[in-house]
């Protein structure tokens, strides 16, 4: 195999595909590599975990075909430090020469027949709009459990509601719901629940991308940006019954600026050691933010709020506080509570899409 | 990944270690036929001294059949908390050696001595080193294989070890070398269960490929193994089948955790059986971090397949627990991903990063409201192990535990050290 490409696009690809590359190695060594694969100008490159595969389609100067299996990491450590300019990549028997300027590297290959042979979902391909699906995305993946221990609350549920699609996510702490009224991805009654790790993936692909395509069968689901495809497992099971959390009238609501609060949390948050949580106490005017880890200190703040109900203390985990927060829209939110027990519902006052559910921290 | 670098493997194995260890303390048994375990109703045999094999009696076999086939043999109790102290006493000659030591059980280790050649001489001398130093400070002899990783290493420890015969034990090589560029006739002629991952099922699949030895499966494309058993299996086993093995020596640099395992005396197959098992596991090493005081941050799982290939596993959930409930559903959460198809040998269950269990700060879950009812779960579960533990320290450990551990009117609780031998050792 022969191919010259500049650099700058060797790395963005060789970087994007990696990104499925698991860095626990695990049982095949070769999953450590990348597959290298050149049909004329069409340069391939493909990582995977075998739950994620990465594919990215590259135009090169095309020499001489081939397909090699290259070590992932160190594969992108060479090109990416190598002077600006175009970069020659080159096999010979069983090693890899990669030269820019007047450096030049000799890789050991893997041995390419390892490589476990991936197929795409062939399903249908559905159309999406890019921006507004990335937005989605980034408001729901944060709620995602990343405790592999429940593998269900690592995915995020798309499903169908209305006209639209809907986002869920749940690490049973909190839970986040975006609705895209209009998109359609899914048959009726199809929902899928897919690994919010994959959806980091496509976020960080999407980049300013304008249409994503994408392929849902049984078994995967796969996206297609640019020259970008990501094909992941589905997640199998169960999602919880989300809609029976939602609370369908709460007695207490807050109304504060969501900018001011932000700071406010962050501010406090510093003295919320040691998974201590911070307290909100809510009364007509006003919240009161107040922080206290044992042998360390405490931090207080008041901010002005419009509150209605009976005077309140909530105590949340801060960075299941912040997260909703930042992810909800808008200038101004509502946090409407029960008691110091039961769920609070975060929402924007200007837009019914999206909404965050909190579970306190009991202190006892 | 250092692939290239040959490395110097040892794998240590004792002698028939329980035996032994029994014979050290009553010399006058040498040279009689002695098992260990086996004296209950139901026990099982746990060991037997080479004089006892030659009757035919092994390990894992039922005590009657045992008497039976051996009646004048000496049927030992068996005295863990002893094995464990010589083990100890073993393992620290082997960490004298090099610090890369990955203990298998107490009487199996992996070293990684690629560090110590230049000081201590070639793989082999340092493997004699180590069976005159054992026998010398403990009295006891033990095999080792030395190759260039850690699956040969073990296969050649086979075949230094000693057997027996109708006439007597005759003493093994004691030292068996596979050297890099012997590993063909060594592995080549081995039956192909030998290999780690061999199991019944894998087995059936391969000898409707023509398989019998390991090297028929060296010999196989790849992609028709694959296709037989699998793209991780084949890929492995065809790993295997040419010796190679990159799977590094970890030595057990343990954080401060507490733990229990269990060996079976039979392998287990049966899911539900070893669930039961973590349960039991759990509520052992949360007894013990209730009165330590402490919670731990972190759920290990360690399950070792019939093949001797262990596998870890562990968990961080988001609070720290003392709750053996809380410990048994995440280690089964972990159990649910790996194979017991194949029989498992040995299941452990750990915490690791204990904390002192401070004010009661909790993250209340959106799905335990919905799945109990009620948020007041956790609570429950604290003064219902807090009742536990007092009960226990009037009663005893067996006096109250999970409902899935009462059999026949009593509970089944984890006493370390007593479970491989006793009465119950065929539940």
């Amino acid at each position: 195999m022969k191919f010259r490409c500049e650099r700058d696009v060797l790395v963005d690809g060789l970087s994007t595909a990696t990104r499925a590359v698991s860095s626990r190695g695990g049982a095949l060594p070769v999953l450590s590599g990348l597959r290298v694969h050149l049909e004329g100008d069409q340069l391939r490159l493909t990582g995977s975990d075998l739950d994620l595969t990465i594919t990215v389609d590259l135009t090169v100067a095309g020499d001489t075909d081939g397909e090699v299996v290259i070590p992932a990491k160190l594969a992108v450590d060479i090109v990416k430090a190598l002077e600006p300019g175009a970069v020659l990549f080159e096999t010979e028997g069983d090693e890899a020469k990669i030269s820019g300027g007047r450096s030049e590297f000799s890789v050991n290959l893997i041995p390419a027949e390892e490589f476990p042979q991936l197929t795409a979902p062939s399903a249908e391909s559905a159309t999406i709009d890019a921006a507004e699906f990335a937005d989605g995305l980034r408001q729901v993946v944060s709620a995602a459990s990343n405790d592999d221990s429940r593998p269900i609350l690592t995915g995020v549920l798309l499903a169908p509601e209305g006209t639209g699609l809907r986002l869920v996510s749940t690490d049973s702490y909190r839970l986040a719901v975006r609705d895209l009224p209009g998109a359609t991805l899914l048959r009726e009654g199809q929902t899928v629940l897919v690994p919010s790790r994959a959806l980091n993936e496509v976020v960080r692909a999407l980049g300013t991308a304008e249409k994503l395509s994408v392929v849902l069968d049984e078994r995967e689901a796969s996206f297609r940006v640019d020259g970008v495809r990501l094909t992941t497992r589905l997640i199998d099971g169960a999602f919880p019954n989300y809609r029976g959390l939602i609370p369908q009238s709460q007695p207490n609501r807050l109304v504060i600026g969501r900018g001011p609060l932000i700071d406010a949390v962050r501010r406090v948050k510093l003295m919320a050691r040691e998974a201590t949580p911070v307290r909100l106490t809510m009364r007509e005017g006003s919240v009161e933010l107040v922080a206290i880890t044992q042998d360390i200190g405490q931090a207080h703040e008041e901010l002005d709020a419009h509150y209605s109900g009976a005077e309140l203390t909530v105590a949340f985990n801060p960075e299941f506080l912040l997260t909703g927060l930042e992810v909800t829209p808008g200038d101004e939110v509502s946090l409407e509570t029960v008691d110091s027990l039961k769920p609070a519902l975060l929402r924007s006052t200007e837009s019914a899409d999206f909404l965050y559910l909190l579970m306190p921290v009991r202190v006892s | 990944m250092g692939m290239n670098a040959s490395r110097r493997i040892l794998h240590v194995d004792m002698d028939a270690f329980f035996v032994s260890v029994e014979l050290l303390d009553h010399p006058e048994l040498r040279g009689r036929p002695v098992v260990v375990g086996g004296s209950g109703p139901r026990g099982v045999v746990a060991a037997a001294s080479y004089e006892a094999r030659a009757f035919g009696v092994h390990s894992a076999m039922a005590g009657a059949v045992a008497r039976r086939k051996c009646p004048q043999a000496v049927f030992l109790d068996g005295r863990h908390a002893r094995y464990r102290e010589v083990s100890a006493v073993v393992m620290d000659i082997f960490g004298s050696i090099t610090p890369l030591v990955e203990p298998l059980s107490l009487d199996e280790a992996f070293l990684d001595v690629s560090g110590r050649v230049r000081a201590l001489g070639p793989a082999p001398e340092i493997a004699a080193t180590i069976r005159a130093r054992v026998f010398d400070e403990v009295g006891l002899t033990c095999s080792v294989g030395v190759a260039h990783n850690k699956f040969l290493a073990k296969l050649a420890t086979e075949t230094a070890k000693p057997r027996a015969t109708p006439t007597g034990p005759v003493f093994g090589s004691g030292v068996a070398v596979v050297d890099e560029d012997r590993v063909e006739p060594f592995l080549w002629p081995l039956p192909a269960r030998a290999l780690w991952g061999v199991g019944p099922s894998t087995w059936a699949k391969l000898e409707r490929l023509g398989v019998a030895t390991v090297g028929d499966i060296a010999r196989l494309p790849v992609d028709a193994l694959t296709r037989a058993i699998g793209p991780a299996a084949g890929t492995q086993l065809h790993r295997l089948a040419r010796g190679l093995d990159d799977r590094p020596v970890e030595p057990n640099v343990a954080p401060k955790s507490i733990s229990h395992e269990e060996t079976f005396a039979v392998d287990i197959t049966d899911r539900g059986r070893l669930e039961r098992e973590i349960v039991r596991l759990s509520d052992a090493v949360a007894d013990r971090l209730r009165r330590a005081g402490t919670t731990g941050r972190t759920v290990h799982l360690k399950v070792r397949h019939s093949t001797f290939q262990t596998v870890t596993r562990s968990i961080t959930p988001p609070h720290p627990t003392d709750d053996g409930l809380d410990i048994a559903v995440h280690a089964r959460t972990m159990l649910s991903g790996i194979e017991v198809a194949d029989g498992i040998r040995l299941i452990g269950v750990g915490v690791s990063g204990l904390e002192e269990a401070g004010a009661r700060v909790e993250q209340m879950s959106l799905l335990d409201m919905e799945a109990a009812g009620r948020p007041d779960h956790d609570r429950d579960r604290r003064d219902l192990n807090r009742a536990v533990d007092e009960i226990r320290d009037r009663f005893g450990r067996s006096a109250i535990g999970p409902a899935v551990l009462a059999e026949s009117g009593r509970i089944d609780a984890f006493e370390d050290g007593a479970q491989q031998w006793g009465p119950n050792a065929q539940r």
